[in-house]
């Protein structure tokens, strides 16, 4: 159990790095980078084979929190969500290590992992 | 919006003024390793695994000899620039087909609280696209001619 929620989060970061990147791209071909078509279709093509691997649960909210958000998954560190720099109560913090259920933020709300 | 200041992503200790590489992947090689002998970075590979398949997305030479590789890595820990000059100028790929001379290679890490990897590539492609300027970078040979030119 706690490994399938540790790849699914796992997977949920990836998908992040993938969504920011294609973002990014798409900003820095503004600043007068060449990015090829064919390069910015493989990026799309690999979110949508990864997206496949992900609960829908999962992707909804991951979905939800990126409409508010440039970031829905953040990690946390010495206690504190990196998202909104608020500290992340102890009982949390063990819950979350043994990675049994995916966490989230009580104040931002955003979905949570630890760095191993 | 205040525009970043570049000299603050500079190390002496990724400051290249005559790149050995006569290659573009050589070029890149060089570059991440000397973010590694400086102690920035500790896995290489990844990073040039990353900046190569950057490359792949699209030519990170914007033209008039200069290339920008960059790219986001959890081998980062900041944002950082490295700068090569290659005297004999490297094939990059440009769309106007002139060598390359003048590299700065970006690195950010995967999360910046204050976002300055996107601002920071554009006032690099801002300050680039003088002439002038362009043409001072490629006459430095210390260091500290290198930020004099940051500081003006």
């Amino acid at each position: 159990m706690a490994e399938k929620i540790k790849t699914q989060i796992e997977f949920l970061v990836a998908l992040q790095d993938l969504d920011i990147m294609i973002k990014e791209i798409a900003e820095v071909k503004e600043l007068g980078f060449e990015v090829s078509a064919e390069g910015a279709a493989t990026l799309t093509r690999a979110r949508a084979e990864l997206v496949q691997t992900i609960k829908k649960q999962l992707l909804s909210n991951y979905e939800r929190l990126r409409s508010r958000y440039k970031r829905a998954i953040v990690p946390v560190k010495e206690d504190t969500c990196l998202g909104c720099f608020m500290r992340v109560p102890t009982s949390i913090t063990a819950q979350g290590r043994t990675d049994v259920e995916v966490l989230s933020c009580e104040n931002c709300g955003r979905i949570l992992y630890w760095l191993s | 919006m205040e525009k970043p200041k570049l000299i603050s992503y500079f190390n002496e200790s990724t400051f290249i003024p005559a790149l050995q590489a006569r290659s573009k992947d050589a070029a890149l090689d060089e570059l991440v390793n000397c973010f590694v002998s400086a102690g920035f970075i500790r896995n290489g590979a990844i990073v040039l695994e990353m900046i190569k398949r950057r490359e792949e997305l699209g030519s990170t030479a914007i033209n008039h000899g200069i290339a920008i590789p960059h790219g986001r890595t959890t081998a980062a820990s900041d944002l950082m620039i490295a700068f090569g000059y290659s005297k004999r100028g490297l094939n990059w790929g440009a769309m106007d087909g002139k060598p390359v001379h003048l590299i700065f290679m970006v690195l950010a890490p995967p999360q910046e609280q204050n976002n300055k990897y996107l601002p920071v590539l554009g006032r690099l492609v801002e300050v680039l696209s003088n002439s002038t300027e362009r043409e001072k970078f490629t006459q430095v040979t210390t260091f500290a001619e290198f930020t004099n030119l940051l500081k003006s």
